[in-house]
């Protein structure tokens, strides 16, 4: 017999495929991965407990820092926690426009999602043709509130400001332009005999193991369980668009790109159905300057791009509050990731942990 | 007859670099119009000198030889691995008359001496005591291994076909019909299994960058790092050059245009080669490590194996059978 | 082997459309009206009211106020302002409280700097930051 020895390596916190400072200490045996660590904590901020410091308008621009690829979802749910416990009614047209600006965040991160997945397994075009479509929604976002990433959008009782003058015609324009793009993306990528032998059966999880994983979003889909907040507990005004969700069968990496990428088109479905029904009336509802929540608790919940977006409240009446804690879906997701990268090559390595599609800034907060 | 013996090989070095400067710099344009964007055009007129920049960047940059390193073998690696890729390039035929080595068996010195490439390779991974490193080249020296076998094979058909190992002479032999017409099944196993040689993408492993970072270079700094890049370019050239000689008939013209010169044909088919290599790179994801010994043993062996038996089959058929 | 030339085929047809790039440090990047770029400051209409600095979430910004010279007028005007880039994330919660607009948004946003002593602005500097201000004409 050859005396063989396992090997110790290193992956991260500075690599190119773990999508920001994200350590995994592995065993390999020859390429085989026999123990797989997660190591976090690189980008630790301590959003939580800078918030307690913080007024509730000053603690949305923090949000924005968690998942930076889908900074309006960030938004929405801190002020959503704050409405809910302030029971403030909001007009109309905030509620639209807040579904419009989230959807397309949506899509502009599963765009990134692509991109990047693509760049983890080889691929160098569909990175920069899925920024090209990204940079359109992009641009939009920075006509409505004047900035690409971190938007700031959002306020209690409202968003900061109204359409732009042309806005939803452009919105029109881009989803129009965006269905096209995606027949494209399918053509480059979808038929490909390479992707598909390196996504078709790797990294598979059944329904079960998803749920007790702790789970969601694509990740909890791709296995088969059908699950969406936006609508198994509708909040803002999700209840009023038709939209399918897509559910997978195996819960392997093909799935999560079949679910991804259908995902994106049901966003602009919705998308389409908020422009068109855009209702009248003012974007801020009748709150006081100086916003104090009162006393209780509260815990919603939301689907962000990367699974179930939860913050709970606890309020002392105060303009601070006393305790606020976010659930924070890449940081549950990434727990499954040691079970799934025992006894795989180190090259789906890469592809497993794409696959989760973690942003860092959210895993450590 | 002196002066050319000493100053061909001189001329023939710059050619190549020449080619590699701009293949490096033609490559990034080219993938940049397919991602949309306008590629490098910042140094020179349209980034004319963005290559030639970019190697006295390296050349300026700190040679670094890592402490925990086999210093020696380091050191030897990208010589080990850049020398073969020259030397291959004096029996590739341009045209009739521009050729430095004619010898009998120039084929298979092209295939025996770039295999030595493998050693530079694995001996600088393994010297750079660098695990990723360790992981590239332990790839590289499988992969090399098992995809020299169906190229060798791909070739025997065409040898078969043009009775010679004389790479004019098999030119010669396609003055009537193009082996890739005929030996169409030999060509895309050549091709695919050339891919792999060349390391690169789809077959890209050994440096596999969203994997092992930079796989066998990772420690290479500087003019080291050069030379390892230059080897690859270089073969890129030799490969396309002997695909255009092997299947694209070298310097015969197509349809009889004897107006163009035969070094402007080899030129072109040359160009369409380096383009579909360019191409495929812009489009393709990297295939996975134990596929890729599955494609080579399971699927490209036993189709160039077939080709040969076919080959020899056809060629006993009254007609057609002088095309094989 | 489809699938391949199917995606083979969306490169090539890629290679010839237009290209979607910018000309970035050639041409200058047109920001939107709402672009939340770099803040003016107009000390004439400051009252001090330190409503920025408080509402600020990051503490970017100190100023300092003293009483009016003309004793016949209330109020106060302002001594110092400086804002600190190094830490200001450009929410745009300062020109949000201002009662007087005071401070205000531009569509300038080049900050680099090679030292971060630099980036540390004083009043004047914010005043003289008076292209492109948001509101205002081109």
């Amino acid at each position: 017999m050859l005396r063989t020895e396992e090997m110790l390596l290193n992956v991260g916190p500075q690599h190119p495929s773990t999508h920001g400072v994200f350590r995994l200490v592995i065993t390999i045996d020859g390429e085989t991965i026999t123990e797989a660590k997660p190591v976090v904590g690189y980008l630790h901020r301590g959003t939580e407990k800078l918030a307690e410091d913080l007024t509730y308008t000053q603690i949305v621009p923090y949000t924005d820092r968690m998942d930076y690829l889908s900074a309006m979802t960030n938004n929405y749910i801190v002020v959503h926690a704050a409405e809910t416990l302030m029971e403030v009614e909001l007009p109309e047209r905030a509620e639209f426009l807040r579904v419009i600006v989230m959807e397309l965040n949506r899509i502009a991160s599963h765009l990134v999602w692509f991109g990047t997945y693509l760049l983890d397994i080889g691929a160098m075009s569909p990175f920069l043709l899925a920024f090209r479509e990204r940079e359109q929604i992009l641009d939009l976002f920075n006509d409505l509130c004047g900035a690409r990433l971190t938007y700031n959008y959002m306020r209690i009782g409202g968003v900061k400001w109204d359409v732009p003058e042309g806005w939803l015609d452009q919105v029109r324009a881009f989803i129009s332009n965006m269905r096209e793009k995606l027949k494209e993306y399918e053509d480059l990528v979808a038929g490909n005999e390479i992707f598909l032998n390196r996504t078709r059966g790797i990294g598979v999880y059944s329904a079960d193991e998803a749920i007790d994983y702790g789970l969601s979003g694509v990740n909890l889909r791709a296995a088969g369980v059908d699950w969406d907040l936006r609508r198994d507990r509708p909040y803002s005004v999700y209840d009023r668009f038709e939209f399918d969700v897509p559910v997978g069968k195996n819960g392997d990496l093909y799935d999560k790109f079949t679910c991804r990428m259908e995902e994106i088109r049901q966003s602009l479905r919705i998308v389409e159905q908020a422009v068109d029904q855009f209702p009248e009336g003012p974007v801020m509802a009748k709150v006081p300057r100086v916003i104090r929540v009162p006393e209780g608790e509260a815990y919603v919940q939301m689907e962000s791009p990367r699974g179930e977006l939860g913050c709970y409240l606890v309020s002392r009446g105060k303009d601070k509050p006393y305790r606020l804690k976010f659930r924070r879906p890449s940081f549950y997701n990434l727990q499954i990731l040691p079970r799934l990268l025992k006894g795989e090559n180190v090259a789906n390595l890469v592809a497993i942990l794409g696959g989760i599609d973690i942003v860092l800034g959210e895993v450590d907060a | 007859m002196q002066a050319w013996m000493w100053l061909g090989p001189v001329i023939m070095l710059f050619v190549v670099l020449g080619f590699v400067t701009l293949a490096i710099l033609f490559e990034r344009k080219v993938i940049g119009w397919m991602q949309s964007r306008i590629g490098p055009n910042r140094v020179g007129p349209w980034g004319l000198f963005q290559t030639v920049a970019d190697v006295l960047k390296l050349l300026l940059k700190e040679d670094i030889v890592p402490q925990k390193a086999d210093e020696t073998l380091f050191k030897l690696a990208p010589v080990i691995a850049f020398v073969p890729a020259f030397a291959v390039v004096a029996v590739l035929p341009f045209t009739d008359s521009l050729v430095f080595a004619d010898i009998g068996v120039g084929l298979l010195y092209f295939i025996a001496i770039s295999s030595i490439t493998t050693i530079g390779i694995l001996a600088g991974g393994w010297a750079s005591n660098n695990k990723y490193a360790l992981i590239g080249a332990m790839r590289s020296a499988a992969q090399m291994i098992s995809y020299e076998i169906p190229l060798v094979m791909a070739l025997v058909g065409v040898i078969m076909a043009a009775g010679t190992l004389n790479l004019s002479g098999i030119v010669e032999a396609q003055k009537e019909m193009w082996f890739i017409v005929p030996q169409f099944i030999g060509f895309v196993v050549f091709f695919i299994a050339s891919l792999a040689e060349l390391n690169r993408t789809p077959f890209d492993l050994p440096e596999a960058e969203s994997e092992l970072v930079a796989g066998y270079h990772v420690e290479y700094s500087g003019f080291r790092f050069a030379f390892f890049m230059l080897a690859e370019y270089v073969y890129v050239f030799a490969m396309s050059a002997l695909t255009t000689v092997l299947f694209l008939g070298g310097w015969n013209p197509l349809f009889g245009f004897t107006f163009l010169p035969p070094l402007i044909w080899f030129l072109l088919k040359f160009s369409l080669i380096v383009f579909t290599l360019i191409w495929i790179r812009a489009t393709l994801p990297r295939i996975r490590v134990d596929q890729l010994m599955q494609l080579g043993w399971k699927v490209l062996l036993p189709l160039a194996l077939f080709n040969i038996f076919l080959s020899a089959l056809l060629k006993e058929i009254p007609g057609i059978g002088s095309y094989y | 082997m489809l699938g391949l030339l199917k995606g083979m085929g969306v490169t090539l047809k890629n290679m010839t459309k237009k290209k979607v790039t910018y000309k970035y440090p050639d041409e200058p990047v047109k920001m939107p009206e709402r672009f939340r770029g770099i803040q003016h400051f107009d000390p004439e209409k400051c009252i001090v009211c330190n409503q920025c600095a408080r509402v600020c979430p990051t503490d970017c910004i100190t100023l300092t106020g003293r009483k009016h010279p003309d004793p016949n007028k209330r109020g106060k005007i302002i001594d110092t302002y400086d804002i600190n880039f190094e830490i200001c994330i450009l929410c745009d919660l300062c020109t949000e409280v201002c009662p007087t607009e005071a401070i205000v948004m531009t569509r300038n946003f080049e900050l680099a700097a090679y030292s971060r002593d630099e980036l540390f602005k004083d009043m004047e500097w914010l005043h003289d930051n008076n292209t492109k201000i948001r509101g205002g004409s081109q």
